[in-house]
């Protein structure tokens, strides 16, 4: 919601003047610290839609950030911009999921359509300006990209043009607004229950939320419409569920916002008759126009007892996730309905913080970040570290492109979050926090504001909480759009306000963390576990899981699959019952290739070996890594050198820079990657490529770039034929741009649709006869296949 | 205090040292670019890799604490490989050259820019120093060599090169007409004495090396006058015979001991001289096959057979240069004979491989491209080049010192310090390990006595800590993040404004050459740090 006194993206910002005054008090309510630099910049940005040199001298005038830091700063987070943005900001995902469903293409026809040349980033008119963005954690509706805060999905590169046309006739009121506060209803009449995730808004959820709230209450009909958090099955969002007064429950899935009033009257009553011959004559006036009266909404109702379903639910099993889709992420009342706050208060009842940690360590939590520590260990650590002042920090820097549990458990549980961290520094004797949170998740740290003012007013944060003499203050922190910031040293000075590159550990935080005080960093998934776990027991928890790895973990299903989502498996289970099971499989006619397991950090697990069990050290022997949760399912379309180069390109993107190793060594690393992808690569390329993977994997200074290299070496070790392949010049998944060509086989019909759609004007407009596409101009942008009816576009 | 073990070899430290200082103490010299003595370690250029033992991975020693007991692995192959892939990297991104292209070309390798800034600044007496640091007879180069140093100039494709030959000329003459007349300084004596049969171009250079390194040298010439065939080759007015005479005193002054008459083979015999001498130059002109033969020396059509980049016959304790060796060659070839012999002999002295000499890391950028070639010359002289013509006496100081500013000083600045050059050479380092594009060459020189070489930077963040310690309003600092990350100043800000307090710190701590005193190697540049240490009362 940008503030009321924001200027306008409309007004010449170039020309204005600057309201330097702005910036006076922007410090005025950030602090003159030098660790306000980011909330400092971030609000900068926020006003003036980029960052003034004017101003940032004004800033370093006013505090003590130096102009060096505030320079070092400002270049390093990707989010902060420099010069005056265009009118509209068009951010296309790049997340693994996006990637392999083509968004390349996507970008390279939106920025031929926008007339925005290779290395620029606005059009000359300053009407767009595209930004490339890691993730915006929407994995299930790849390919996605966003136009100011509209969110649009499932792209092709042929829908692009559809969209910009949308986008101009809609402008950027396309969105009901969420109400925010408690406004939850709960009532006799039944309930009706609509998921509020990011992508379901992204797919028109909020409209539909609105559309319920409005229609309900003009018909008379005293039923809850109630906003709930995620409900994992992303792939059929929005999705509506009733629950009627006898307890039943109907879900209906990729509901549209106009069939708010159709769900609304088939299971409710109108209690005034009059009102309801209104509605229906004005109903039937509808159906005159449109043709459609209740066909819609029954083609998409599904049931939970449905196989498929079913299916997807039944091996999940939901701790960190718990209550999904029924409990209001904004609510504090209906937390505390469904247990919220009931393991904090027996906790502060019990006072006794050396307990906490002991079953925290019985339950054989492990940190659900990446690495798998042992959370109890963790936190005995820091309990016993020497230190008056400690902190505890809930890393929410998810930055794995093709993860988004992190977001999602935000959104959803913020009150869960919020007690877990709560536990923790009860647990380890801190009375200050930080929840660092990554600047594309707007929704998030909205909710998390949002939850953080209503815990406070009840009491379960604060001062004295409940009466224990336990206090605990917790602070925001936005990040600003680097991935190295969920490196935990990273964060840390990020936190204190300086270039975020990451110490040698050991120091370990747990010792000397932020401004050298003993510091707890835990996850948002592991946070979200400890209510459950106190609230069930150690050992409840520690019988779920396999010997090494208890419990439950949280992963973001995307890629090739049918039903994908954000699931919560117990762990143990297989890849392949998630992919094939859970997930339905990949999408008929192709062929389960892999699954890449761990995002940037992790490796591609091939279909033999998809028995494997989600373990941390079973995952680790073949290659991949449990990471954050991110599983993108890869078929036999997918260019198993093409994903070695995504992952390398994102982490040489991300990476700090800070160390010799880390920063040109990824960067060499993506040049041989493209070398192969360009069929320019020689066998010594090959040889370089595992040789230099091995030193950068082995002697950069942190976790990043040392775990930046497992998706090449991973696929060499599976897919080495592939390699083999790009090195004569093939690629076999015709994924390769500079390896492939588009064809046109006798099946045309000479339709020219497919010159119609051409944006490059590689085909000539042929009437009636074969097409040719002209391979001089072929961007390989795909339009052509995607729409020819008689499949007479080949790719070789 | 705290036991740890380096390559099994056992040293015990205080509570807080580093496993880098420990090596260190043990005389281990592990390669550190980012690290400083007595400062919190930075711990970015990850050239002092070692490893911990029974750990897979490596870890920067400058910043690892030793504890009690502790097993590292430090001069083993392993560790080398990732310290060379370190520098590697580093020098994969490195957009500067280490010699000129001039100073590269040179069969003499002399520091040309270097000379070029003492003319510029009118100070004559260092430029000869510069000249005979690597050129036994520049009165004479300066007169008859065929120049290929020029043929590499920089500027030469855009309006003409730099003209050197004649500034070594003029530098030569400036000094044997000047009093006192600058003797270069000889080593203390070695003891070792060494005979030079022939005193062409060759010879004498061998000799005056030799003699500068301490050695004795004994100088042999079949004929009357000593000069070979510097003085038949060349007309009165390419050559005068005044010019081979001063060069002559010269070598006398520097102890060299002349036998005139002395024809090997009649009245001189090699065993004799093998027996008086350590080692034995044979400088014996064209013509020398039939020599060898006499000598019982292997020969072919060209002359005496030597094994390739040593000099050294088949005949232990025997070499042979120049055209005795190669028949008809240019001047500076035989020259530049007689200066590796030198160097190898003397690595004979020392007991090293004769292998290797002057065999010196050195990165090059290759092509310089148009538009950064007019971005270097824009803040250059614009002056043209005034050619030799055939009225060699119009020659002037002033006109000299025009020509020597129209240099573009190609060179660096810190050749002879830069730590990456150093632990480059020391590990054997490939440059060009890794097929890529480098990144554009700039300098920025606003600053009067610091030149900023961005491309020779490995942002190892010494300079951006000095300057904020010193707590300047703006100082340096790290712009952009990963691979793109530089080294500048806060909103693109003159250099000056940045450096107010740290200008020679920061070129002091600057490991490589990116920082450097922009008159490297002038009397106004000592003067310069001079003024700006005392002004910021470091030592």
């Amino acid at each position: 919601m940008p503030p009321a006194n924001c200027l306008c993206r409309n007004t010449a910002l170039n020309d204005a003047p600057l309201n330097i005054e702005r910036v006076d008090q922007i410090v005025d309510e950030h602090g003159r610290g030098a660790e306000s630099v980011i909330p400092i910049l971030n609000a900068v940005q926020q006003y003036y839609h980029f960052l003034p040199q004017d101003a940032l001298r004004r800033v370093c005038a006013l505090t003590e950030i130096s102009s060096a830091d505030i320079t070092a700063i400002s270049t390093f987070f990707k989010q902060y911009r420099h010069e005056p943005a265009g009118e509209h900001i068009v951010q296309v995902c790049h997340g693994t999921a996006c990637h392999v469903k083509g968004s390349e293409q996507v970008e390279a026809v939106l920025r031929h359509r926008l007339g925005i040349s290779e290395g620029k980033d606005t059009d000359v008119a300053r009407e767009f300006t595209l930004q490339r963005v890691a993730c915006v954690g929407c994995c299930t509706l790849a390919p996605v990209l966003r136009i100011d805060d509209i969110t649009y999905g499932s792209l092709t590169s042929d829908r692009v043009a559809q969209v910009l046309r949308d986008f101009s006739e809609m402008g950027s009121n396309g969105h009901a607004d969420i109400v925010d506060g408690d406004k939850g209803l709960s009532s006799s009449a039944g309930e009706i229950r609509v998921g509020l995730g990011s992508c379901c808004i992204a797919k028109g959820s909020d409209r539909l939320y609105g559309n319920l709230q409005r229609r309900a209450s003009e018909l008379g009909i005293p039923v809850g419409v109630k906003r709930v958090g995620c409900v994992g099955m992303c792939h059929q969002t929005p999705l509506v569920e009733v629950l009627l007064p006898d307890g039943e429950s109907v879900l209906y899935a990729q509901v549209q916002p106009e069939d708010a009033e159709s769900i609304v009257l088939r299971h409710f009553r109108s209690p005034s008759l009059p009102r309801r011959i209104r509605r229906f004559f004005s109903t039937a006036l509808d159906q005159l126009f449109t043709d459609e009266s209740w066909q819609p909404v029954t083609r998409y109702s599904i049931r939970v007892r449905d196989p498929e379903v079913s299916a997807f639910l039944g091996k999940q099993k939901r701790i960190a996730t718990e209550g999904f889709g029924s409990v209001d992420p904004m609510d504090r009342e209906d937390y505390v309905r469904h247990d919220g706050f009931s393991a904090l208060k027996s906790v502060l009842r019990q006072a006794d913080a050396a307990a906490v940690v002991e079953q925290i360590r019985v339950s054989g939590l492990r940190g659900r970040g990446g690495a798998g520590f042992p959370t109890g260990e963790k936190w005995g650590r820091v309990r016993s570290a020497d230190g008056e002042r400690k902190f505890v920090i809930c890393n929410g820097d998810e930055g794995d492109p093709g993860a988004f549990m992190d977001r999602m458990i935000l959104e959803s549980f913020p009150y869960r979050v919020i007690e877990g961290m709560a536990i923790a520094a009860y647990a380890v004797g801190a009375s200050e926090g930080f929840l660092y949170i990554r600047a594309e998740y707007p929704l998030a740290v909205e909710r998390i504001r949002h939850a953080l003012r209503k815990a406070e007013a009840g009491g379960v944060l604060g001062d004295n909480i409940q009466n224990s003499g336990f206090s605990l203050q917790l602070k925001i922190r936005e990040g600003a759009g680097a991935f190295v910031c969920g490196e935990e040293t990273a964060m840390l000075e990020s936190l204190e306000g300086r270039r975020p590159a990451p110490r040698l550990r050991p120091p370990y935080p747990s010792e000397s963390g932020l401004w050298g005080c003993p510091t707890l960093i835990n996850n948002v998934e592991t946070l979200a576990t400890v209510p459950w776990i106190l609230r069930h027991g150690a050992e409840q928890f520690a019988a779920l899981g396999t010997e090494s790895s208890k419990g439950t973990k949280v992963f973001a299903l995307a890629g090739k699959v049918v039903r994908g989502g954000l699931i919560e498996v117990p762990m143990g289970i297989t890849l392949r019952e998630i992919v094939e099971e859970i997930g339905g499989g990949v999408p008929a006619g192709h062929v389960f290739k892999a699954v890449q397991v761990g995002g940037p950090s992790g490796g591609c697990v091939p279909a033999e070996l998809a028995d494997t069990p989600i373990e941390y050290e079973s995952l680790q022997s073949v290659g991949a890594i449990m990471g954050s949760g991110g599983l993108v399912v890869l078929d036999d379309s997918d260019c198993m050198v093409d994903v070695a180069r995504y992952f390398l390109r994102f982490t040489q993107a991300e990476a700090c820079g800070h160390c010799s190793i880390g920063r040109m060594g990824t960067h060499r690393l993506l040049e041989l990657l493209n070398r192969m992808c360009e069929g320019k690569a020689t066998a010594k390329d090959r040889t370089e490529l595992r040789e230099l993977s091995r030193i950068v994997q082995t002697a950069s200074l942190c976790g990043l770039c040392r775990t930046a290299p497992n998706p090449v070496l991973s696929t060499l070790r599976y897919f080495g034929d592939e390699y083999d392949a790009h090195l004569e010049g093939r690629c076999p998944a015709g994924k390769c741009k500079a390896l492939i060509k588009y064809t046109v086989n006798d099946k045309c019909n000479g339709c020219t649709l497919c010159a119609q759609h051409c944006p490059y004007d590689a085909i000539p407009m042929t009437p009636y006869r074969t097409h040719i596409i002209d391979n001089e101009k072929c961007e390989r942008c795909d339009i052509c296949r995607q729409v020819c009816k008689e499949d007479a576009v080949d790719v070789k | 205090m705290l036991t740890v073990w380096i390559d099994n070899e056992r040293i015990e430290v205080e509570p807080g040292s580093t496993v880098l200082d420990a090596a260190r103490r043990l005389g281990i010299d592990i390669p550190a670019l980012c690290h400083w003595p007595g400062r919190a370690p930075v711990t970015s250029c990850m050239a002092c890799l070692v490893r911990v033992e029974d750990d897979e991975r490596l870890v920067p020693s400058c910043s690892l604490p030793v504890r009690d007991g502790m097993h590292i692995q430090s001069e083993v192959a392993e560790v080398h490989d990732a310290r060379r892939t370190a520098i590697e990297l580093l020098l994969s991104d490195h957009a500067g050259d280490c010699l000129a292209p001039c100073h590269r070309i040179c069969p003499l390798h002399m520091n040309i820019p270097k000379m070029a800034r003492q003319i510029s600044e009118g100070d004559l007496r260092s430029a000869i120093q510069t000249v005979r640091e690597d050129i036994a007879l520049p009165s004479i180069l300066g007169r008859v060599c065929h120049h290929p140093c020029e043929g590499g100039c920089r500027r030469g494709p855009h309006d003409g090169a730099v003209t050197v030959q004649q500034m070594e000329r003029y530098v030569a003459d400036e000094d044997f007409a000047a009093e006192p007349l600058y003797t270069p300084t000889r080593q203390p004596d070695t003891g070792k004495r060494v005979a030079v049969v022939g005193t062409g171009v060759a010879g004498l250079t061998a000799g005056y090396h030799l003699l500068r390194m301490g050695h004795s040298c004994g100088l042999y010439d079949k004929d009357g006058d000593i000069g070979g065939s510097l003085r038949s080759r060349y007309s009165q007015a390419e050559l005068p015979c005044e010019v081979v005479d001063a060069e002559v005193d010269l070598m006398r002054r520097l102890g060299a001991a002349f036998f005139s008459g002395a024809r090997l083979g009649q009245n001189l015999s090699l065993g004799e001289l093998r027996a008086d001498f350590d080692a034995v130059l044979l400088a014996t002109g064209q013509g020398s096959a039939a020599l060898a033969k006499e000598l019982g020396i292997a020969s072919d059509e060209r002359g005496i057979v030597v094994a390739p980049r040593t000099c050294a016959t088949e005949v232990e304790g025997v070499f042979a240069a120049g055209e005795a060796v190669r028949g008809e060659c240019l001047l500076v070839r035989a020259a530049a004979d007689g200066k590796l012999a030198a160097a190898v002999i003397n690595r004979l002295f020392r007991g090293e491989a004769l292998a290797g000499a002057g065999k010196e890391f050195s990165s090059a950028m290759g092509r310089v491209a148009e538009t950064e070639l007019s971005r270097i010359i824009e803040g250059q002289s614009q002056a043209a080049r005034v050619e030799w013509g055939t009225n060699q006496s119009f020659i002037s100081g002033v006109d000299l010192r025009t020509q020597a500013t129209r240099c573009l000083h190609c060179d660096c600045r810190k050749a002879d310090t830069c730590r990456l050059r150093h632990y480059a050479q020391e590990y054997q380092a490939n440059p060009r390990k890794y097929r890529t594009q480098r990144r554009d060459f700039s300098q920025q020189d606003d600053h009067p006595f610091v030149l900023y070489e961005p491309g020779k930077c490995i942002s190892c963040g010494r300079c951006v800590s000095l300057c904020s310690e010193a707590g300047g309003s703006l100082g340096l600092t790290h712009i952009g993040r990963g691979f793109d990350v530089r080294i500048g100043v806060p909103f693109a800000e003159p250099l000056q404004g940045a450096l107010e307090e740290t200008a020679e710190e920061c070129v002091a701590a600057c490991p490589t050459g990116a920082l450097s005193r922009k008159q490297e190697g002038t009397s106004s540049c000592r003067k310069s740090i001079l003024c700006r240490c005392n002004a910021a009362g470091a030592d």
